[in-house]
């Protein structure tokens, strides 16, 4: 995985391209935006990581340009402005996603994983969590060697938990992504195919947690 | 510039309003001179009215002493008077206007009628059959009546031998003075029931040509102490307009000023972020890499000490964000508070899980929109800080439960835990900026300021109740939208 890191700090640039590296990226620095634009466009990352205050071409401008000529290539944003414009303007320009300074290694770490498994064109593949493995293209999932039949409706809400992992499914969210689903035509409740899920995953190491008025989200056991 | 007669009018005491109310300095002003034209007017008529007064009584007494004079007529050597008794009571009858009556012939010699008469101004040659007029007293030393007197000089005797006879007739001054006295209560009384209609025409124009100027005070009372908006006055005169122009361009440049320093401070603590990053950055990396545990606390404190710094300027940009300068009423706009508060909850569902504490929603699946007017990314932000704090001081193994409702015309958002709670004298304490309860934890003594600051500016409040048995509960209440 091929990451461009466009930060003109230099200790900041330092760190995190060193902590990229351990997590397992490949990372080219540039350190204004005409390096970072004549970098963008020549080789190819996978994914860019741009400050917006850089030198020579701000990186708002490096963003617009290089959204224009790779439509596709998932960008993420980190600034120091975090004003409700300076966001807008930076989505508007086509970033994908959006990080204020300072911020934990881990959460830039966990959004460059998902905007990569996002933007896959193809649905990516086999995500691994615990002992359980989704293949998307496939349409299989597994605990260790034992495949899991799942219905439609249980896929899909199982595509959705794993998706965001760790964060909040509402109980909205679940229902919109069954809404294009007609194969049940007595689909019972959410509860019922929680329910149905938590058996079926068992044994995963993985644990589907009821939040209290809010909806669902899957985790780790510990 | 004052021009060197303007600072000497200054100087005048009561010339100029000082600290005295506009209205009192125009009232006195308008008044004082129509009074003393009143006292003028009411000495002049008085005047006029005793002129008239004694031209009247003069005529009468003339009539009266040529009358008299007929009566006395001279017979050789001496006078005969055809003065019947009747005449004389009728002359002396009315005691309230007493006339007396005396007739002489100088030097000295008295003839008939009353011997107190006072005399006549000595003149050297008097006219004959002119009547001379003159003001005195008669009567008892104790009780003395002033009196007009007619005095009337003839000749009688025979040719080459002249004599000189002296009629005088007085007349109490009582009636006269009665008379100018009628006269002038007759002006005065309508004068005055003209100066009162005055005094209150003037009364109502001076506090309708003040009006403008209370409206003002109004506009400027009202407003909220970090409200720079320029005052808008309709239809005001000229005078008002001019001052209020110059209170609004005092109001712009405070406000250039005020919102320079925010942005000083805006953009330092921008400033801030890159290398509070850096540092944070380095710091992680550093934990990761080190395997001997000392160093390895050593430089979580670090870290501890960057997230602390990082938070701070984070809240000081959300405090310059929720203070009115900042944002205008653009971007206001309708939203369903409980879809925002379930949001934000959720968002704080991982944080909360991993601090160990349950975090939950109170609401039914399909309850109705409580829908508020204003800005959703502030009140976003003060719902964060609310959770935020519940989640930094409940402790681990604790259960928050946030909760929003409709209640008559508020929408009402709690937070609830069953922490530790806080002690009454912090509640209020702690929504001060930089006010903490505890020393605990990393915040930063703003999380509350925020809030209330955010929610001061939807015209709602925000306050800290006790839960039982223990615990917290944090209370936002908002005007709600139609």
């Amino acid at each position: 995985m091929k990451l461009l890191l466009a930060e003109d700090d230099a200790i900041l640039a330092d760190a995190l391209s060193a902590s990229l590296r351990k997590a397992g990226f490949e990372v080219e620095v540039a350190a204004n935006g005409a390096v970072a634009e004549y970098l963008l466009l020549r080789q190819n990352f996978d994914l860019g990581v741009l400050d917006l205050g850089l030198p020579l071409v701000d990186g708002l401008t490096v963003l617009k340009r290089v959204r224009a000529a790779r439509p596709t290539m998932p960008m993420m944003v980190l600034t120091a402005l975090d004003g409700l414009d300076d966001r807008v303007a930076g989505l508007n320009a086509g970033a994908d996603d959006y990080l204020t300074k300072p911020f934990d290694f881990p959460e830039l770490e966990a959004r460059i994983r998902a905007l990569l498994r996002r933007t896959r064109i193809g649905g990516g593949p086999v995500q691994q969590m615990g002992r359980l493995s989704f293949d998307r293209d496939a349409r299989r999932a597994a605990i260790g060697s034992d495949v899991v039949e799942l219905s439609p409706r249980e896929w899909m809400l199982l595509d959705r938990l794993l998706a965001q992992r760790d964060k909040v499914v509402t109980k909205d969210q679940i229902a919109e992504s069954w809404a294009v689903d007609r194969s049940e035509s007595n689909p019972g409740s959410i509860e019922v195919y929680i329910h149905r899920l938590r058996r079926k995953l068992d044994g995963s190491g993985l644990a589907i947690r009821t939040v209290r008025g809010l909806g669902y989200l899957l985790e780790s056991e510990t | 510039m004052l021009s060197p007669f303007k600072r000497a009018l200054r100087r005048v005491p009561g010339l100029t309003p000082g600290t005295r109310s506009l209205h009192r300095h125009l009232l006195l002003w308008l008044l004082l001179p129509q009074l003393v034209l009143w006292l003028a007017a009411a000495f002049v008529t008085y005047n006029v009215a005793e002129r008239h007064a004694n031209k009247a009584i003069d005529a009468s007494l003339t009539t009266a002493t040529r009358a008299l004079a007929r009566q006395v007529k001279p017979i050789g050597n001496g006078l005969f008077i055809d003065f019947p008794r009747a005449a004389q009571d009728i002359i002396e009858a009315d005691p309230d206007d007493r006339v007396y009556y005396m007739v002489s012939t100088p030097p000295g010699q008295f003839i008939l009628g009353n011997k107190q008469l006072p005399a006549p101004p000595p003149i050297a040659n008097p006219k004959l059959g002119e009547p001379y007029f003159y003001d005195g007293t008669m009567g008892e030393r104790a009780k003395p009546i002033s009196v007009r007197v007619a005095a009337l000089y003839l000749s009688y005797g025979e040719e080459g031998r002249p004599q000189r006879m002296l009629v005088q007739i007085a007349r109490s001054r009582a009636s006269r003075e009665q008379l100018a006295g009628q006269i002038l209560i007759d002006t005065a009384l309508p004068l005055s029931a003209l100066m009162v209609l005055m005094s209150m025409i003037v009364w109502a124009g001076i506090r309708a040509g003040l009006a403008p100027l209370s409206r003002m005070r109004a506009l400027v009372e009202d407003r909220a102490p970090n409200d720079l908006a320029p005052i808008e006055l309709e239809a005001a005169p000229q005078e008002v307009r001019a001052l209020a122009k110059a209170i609004n361009s005092l109001l712009a440049e405070v406000q250039e000023s005020v919102s320079s320093q925010k942005r000083f401070i805006s953009d330092a603590a921008h400033q801030l972020r890159t290398p509070l990053a850096g540092l944070k950055s380095q710091t992680e990396l550093a934990l990761n890499e080190t395997s001997d545990p000392a160093l390895k606390t050593r430089l979580q404190r670090v870290n501890e000490s960057a997230t602390r710094s990082a938070h701070l300027v984070n809240q000081l940009l959300t405090l310059a964000r929720a203070e009115p300068e900042s944002a205008t009423e653009q971007g206001r706009a309708r939203f369903d508070l409980r879809k925002l508060a379930a949001e934000v909850s959720a968002e704080m569902v991982p944080r909360a899980r991993s601090a160990g504490i349950d975090l939950g929603f109170d609401g039914d699946d399909d309850a109705s929109a409580v829908t508020v007017m204003g800005h959703a990314f502030l009140l976003r932000e003060a719902l964060i800080n609310l959770i935020d704090n519940a989640l930094r001081y409940a402790g681990r193994g604790s259960v928050v439960t946030v909760r929003v409702a409709p209640k008559d015309a508020q929408a009402i958002v709690e937070v609830e835990d069953n922490g530790p709670g806080l002690a009454e004298a912090d509640r209020e304490r702690v929504l001060q900026r930089f006010v903490r309860a505890t020393h605990e934890g990393n915040g930063c003594g703003l999380g509350l300021a925020i809030v209330k600051e955010i929610v001061g500016r939807h015209a709602g409040a925000v306050m800290l109740e006790a839960t039982q048995p223990r615990g917290l509960r944090a209370v936002i209440r908002l005007p709600r939208a139609a």
